[in-house]
């Protein structure tokens, strides 16, 4: 098994948002959701740098943690899913998470919060692989069918990797000693510093954008 | 020729101190920025542009992003595990153990002391202490709390005590109810708040005497009577805790309630954290009240179900009210109601003005 993460190299990331796309259209995600988004930090300005971010599938999930319904849960592979028939939208996730990864579609009456939605890792969710129910509530489930996510696999610089954490950190950590330049694994801190709920993922695994 | 010495010497001292002199400068002048660096560091030596920029990036400065929502511009929510730390470890555990000390107390109390009984026994008598409008505003106040306090207290307990209960999927649908039955009429607590507050503040001013009241813990420190006026220094006290709390708690509901004016999530955790806070006092005070209102102080539920009270229990509780009632003299007050809680009297208007 896997521990699978997601690193986005800021060195290689150009903001054109084929992620984002990628993303929207491999999951058909609700209108006015989106589960990636890219920042740019000083933006048209010397040292401006771009950062894709999604849910980053903490290993102490600050989610999982507060949610009074207690609707989240973990794969084997590490990703933290839920399940949206007991998710009530209260959008306590959405407080707690340092990525911003929880989106809520504004459809019910008084612009109360819906059931909340977020990257998978392309994994789906609670109800069977790859069957239209699972793809009309959580979007794609390309974990099941051997791929990973879409995102990363667009990605024309490779600066998105997605896969197993030990084979992405070792193509960053490859990157960073032939550019010579700094580099580090944003994000990986706080997502993947605490030891968590679960422990002892195993090392073999498979990772996109190896170059 | 002692005097040609003599000038030789002092010449040669000139240029060996001079050199000495120059030496010394030669070392130490460039000595002078480190030591001002020593005595006056520059904030954060020399910059590293990329740690600065993460670093700024991690205690929540935005950027841009394509992407329109609340907060999308911002990378990393730096309020966000300070907010889980004070919901997972601080509110849940020690608003469960403060509610239940206060419960046990209170149990504890009426299994040793039992109900103050009214002194003397019932006379018989019964004087209007709340008319049909003031007791609408509490009951509908009660209402409105206790749909949010229990509906409240499933959201913040509910997944440690009743997911054991209900299954995962049973309680998501209470859950679900609960939530929105706490966001439909938790509006309607502002107005209830409002009208408690109307209806009983005149009466609810500091006067002479409740300090005393407070200073003999309402009777049960020292000996001899105390005495109290319409609302006695411990009601009072209840009634502001009430209403400032519920102010507290209605802003912040509606805070919470209304997520659709852009409100980021550092409002909506410090929302959050006052609304949590103010919910557990009030709820906990209340037991209190509740405690006092029936089973703490006989002949006290009459009050506020048919509005009456017995003349012991207001002269016993409220000697100084009773005096003012007695004294505006009204028929109506010393009317012994025949049987309690019929409608027809509590058509009965207060006289008191």
């Amino acid at each position: 098994m896997a521990r699978m993460k997601f690193l986005c190299d800021a060195e290689r990331c150009i903001e054109c948002n084929a992620c984002v796309t990628a993303c929207k259209n491999e999951n058909e995600v609700p209108w006015g959701v989106n589960r990636r988004r890219v920042v740019t930090i000083n933006d048209g300005s010397p040292g401006e740098r771009s950062m894709s971010v999604a849910c980053m599938h903490c290993s102490d999930a600050p989610c999982e943690a507060v949610c009074p319904v207690d609707c989240f849960y973990f794969t084997d592979d590490g990703v933290v899913l839920h399940d949206k028939d007991i998710c009530i939208g209260c959008g306590y996730c959405f407080y707690a998470c340092p990525f911003g990864a929880p989106q809520f579609p504004k459809m019910e009456a008084f612009g109360s919060r819906g059931k909340m939605d977020k990257c998978t890792f392309c994994a789906g969710g609670p109800l069977p692989d790859n069957s239209p129910e699972e793809y009309a509530k959580y979007g794609s489930n390309r974990l099941a069918e051997g791929k990973l996510p879409l995102c990363a696999e667009m990605c024309a610089t490779r600066a998105l990797l997605a896969g197993d954490g030990d084979t992405v950190s070792e193509i960053f950590r490859e990157r960073v000693t032939w550019r010579g330049a700094s580099g580090f694994a944003w994000g990986w801190g706080v997502a993947y510093k605490k030891p968590g709920i679960r422990r002892g993922y195993e090392v073999e695994g498979k990772a996109t954008g190896g170059d | 020729m002692s005097h040609r010495a003599q000038s030789g010497a002092a010449h040669r001292r000139i240029i060996v101190w001079s050199l000495l002199s120059l030496l010394a400068l030669t070392l130490l002048l460039p000595l002078i920025p480190y030591a001002v660096a020593y005595v006056a560091p520059v904030a954060g030596g020399v910059p590293n542009p990329g740690s600065d920029l993460w670093r700024a990036v991690r205690e929540g400065e935005a950027g841009t992003t394509q992407v329109q929502g609340v907060d999308s511009g911002i990378l990393i929510n730096a309020s966000g595990e300070t907010w889980r730390h004070f919901r997972m470890q601080q509110l849940i555990p020690l608003g469960a153990l403060f509610m239940g000390s206060v419960l046990a107390l209170i149990v504890l109390f009426f299994l040793v002391r039992g109900p103050l009984r009214i002194q003397g026994g019932p006379t018989g008598k019964k004087i209007q202490r709340f008319n049909v409008f003031e007791r609408t505003t509490h009951w509908f106040t009660v209402s409105i709390f206790w749909l949010l306090a229990l509906t409240g207290l499933i959201l913040l307990y509910g997944r440690f005590v009743l997911i054991p209960v209900l299954g995962p999927a049973g309680f998501g649908l209470t859950a679900s109810a609960c939530k929105e039955a706490h966001n439909l009429f938790g509006p309607m607590f502002l107005v209830a708040i409002l009208m408690l507050f109307v209806t009983f503040v005149k009466d609810n001013f500091y006067a002479r005497g409740d300090m005393m009241w407070l200073l003999k813990g309402g009777g049960m420190i020292g000996g001899g009577h105390v005495s109290a006026g319409r609302f006695n220094a411990g009601e009072k006290i209840w009634f502001w805790i009430a209403v400032l709390g519920g102010l507290v708690l209605s802003v912040s509901g509606l805070i919470l309630d209304f997520a659709v004016f852009g409100q980021g999530r550092e409002v909506m955790a410090i929302s959050h954290v006052l609304h949590g806070i103010a919910a557990l006092i009030v709820i906990t005070v209340s037991f209190g009240h509740i405690y006092l209102g029936t089973a703490g102080v006989e002949g006290t539920l009459g009050s506020m179900t048919n509005g009456y009270v017995d003349e012991a229990w207001a002269k016993s509780h409220h000697d100084r009210w009773y005096a003012e009632v007695k004294a505006a003299g009204s028929a109506e007050h010393e009317t012994a109601p025949v049987d309690d809680g019929s409608p027809a009297r509590d058509g009965v208007m207060d006289t008191r003005g």
